[in-house]
């Protein structure tokens, strides 16, 4: 499943690009995203990723690999996890970029999300549709927590 | 494989209540177990405890006061083969009639059904078009919710987490109402389902379009049902294509296994003009 998102945020791109390395403010920002920490500056983090559909809940231990970084211009993580429980894995591409619009900052991101095992008898169209929401809410925080002290 | 679980049975609706208030999470009703257990087997859902609610008096269906009132424990087949279902709601008969296989029928409960919201299930998406209300009860209360607005979202309802549905109440048509519900589908579950349901006398009145199965849960697409208001037979019998189009974008369609969401759309249109006519008929 690949998405595209762009926000525009009300910002400078040197304030946004903070905003992504500042683990804290940034996962805060991801629903379902808690216990981040990181493993090594700048390239490795942790954290649980948990999320539902009604009653269907996965909690999936993720690592965050930053793969490449291009300053102030593009990130590029790969993430991935397994819920042991339910049996099943996820794995995330990411690519973040920002560029400048005017006075305000793009922020766009692909992402390629693979769902295997147990979870993908949901069905397509139903994770989908999650993921497209919790992509949809991210990208909203993410413009509130920069507008919002600006 | 079922993991080991605690199984609860309490004999009234406020035990029902007062048990997921304290269990939360961990807990689950247990009614014809069809969906539930199968997630369970699959490992999807783990719970350490179920309520079994069998024993709770909601089993009868009563026809009183120009409604008709369900229980939310009456099974498909019961359902499929009472006398009051069959002579006031024939279609609701021949849905439930179509539900699944034999095995299913036979223990799967209309409440368990409209509780777990399977996105492909067949019965929300007539009685949304025939304008039912749940009854859903909690210890201290009881309230009515609608069908239009029970559904949320996949495997998502209106229904508190302590709140457990106890009826559903249709108005009983009267001399002129018609209705009707198609779906078509080439795996096990539905790609789409198409519920109407109308008054005529001379023209149409109180027309109730709902589309299920297409996406994540049973919508009324009232964008389509201007086009038959007020309109002779005839005319709105020329404005079923135009309908059909804005029932399938209206329906919410996603592409999965049971097709993309531009055939969904199409089939929606095509069974619209087939429920109508059927209706009609």
């Amino acid at each position: 499943m690949e998405f595209q998102k762009e926000v525009e945020i009300r910002a400078p791109r040197e304030k946004v690009w903070r905003f992504i390395w500042d683990v804290d403010r940034f996962i805060a920002c991801v629903p379902g995203c808690k216990e981040a920490k990181t493993i090594e500056e700048g390239k490795r983090y942790a954290a649980t990723m948990v999320e539902k559909v009604g009653p269907f809940k996965v909690e999936f231990p993720t690592n965050i690999e930053v793969l490449e970084r291009e300053e102030m211009t593009r990130i590029k993580a790969q993430a991935s996890g397994a819920d042991n429980k339910i049996g099943s894995r996820m794995k995330l591409d990411l690519d973040v970029n920002l560029r400048d619009e005017g006075d305000k900052t793009v922020l766009g991101f692909v992402a390629g999300v693979d769902i295997l095992g147990k979870l993908a008898a949901l069905g397509h169209g139903i994770i989908k549709r999650k993921a497209d929401q919790v992509l949809d809410e991210f990208a909203q925080a993410v413009k509130k927590q920069l507008e919002g002290d600006s | 494989m079922l993991r080991r679980f605690r199984l609860e049975e309490p004999e009234s609706v406020s035990e029902v209540s007062e048990l997921l208030g304290r269990f939360g999470d961990s807990a689950k009703i247990y009614a014809g177990g069809t969906e539930l257990l199968l997630a369970m087997k699959e490992g999807l859902v783990q719970y350490e405890r179920l309520i079994n609610v069998k024993k709770l008096k909601c089993k009868d269906v009563t026809l009183e006061s120009g409604q008709v009132t369900i229980g939310a424990l009456c099974t498909h087949h019961e359902l499929e083969t009472s006398q009051a279902i069959k002579e006031n709601l024939p279609a609701f008969a021949k849905l439930e009639h179509n539900v699944a296989n034999v095995r299913v029928r036979q223990v799967g409960t209309i409440g368990g059904n409209l509780c777990f919201a399977e996105p492909h299930a067949d019965p929300g998406t007539l009685l949304i078009a025939l304008d039912a209300k749940m009854i859903a009860e909690k210890s201290a209360s009881t309230r009515e919710i609608s069908a239009e607005k029970f559904f949320i979202d996949a495997f998502e309802t209106a229904l508190e987490p302590d709140e457990v549905l106890t009826q559903i109440v249709i108005p009983a048509p009267t001399a002129s109402a018609r209705n009707a519900y198609l779906k078509f589908g080439y795996l096990e579950r539905p790609s789409v389902g198409v519920a109407v349901a109308f008054n005529l006398n001379g023209q149409i009145s109180s027309m109730r379009i709902a589309v299920g199965c297409a996406g994540p849960a049973p919508r009324r697409v009232q964008e389509a049902e201007a086009l038959f208001e007020g309109k002779s037979k005839d005319d709105a019998e020329r404005n079923l294509a135009e309908a059909g189009l804005l029932a399938g974008r209206a329906a919410e369609a996603i592409s999965d296994l049971h097709g993309s969401q531009e055939y969904k759309e199409h089939i929606v249109g095509v069974l619209l003009k087939r429920a109508f006519l059927s209706a009609l008929s």
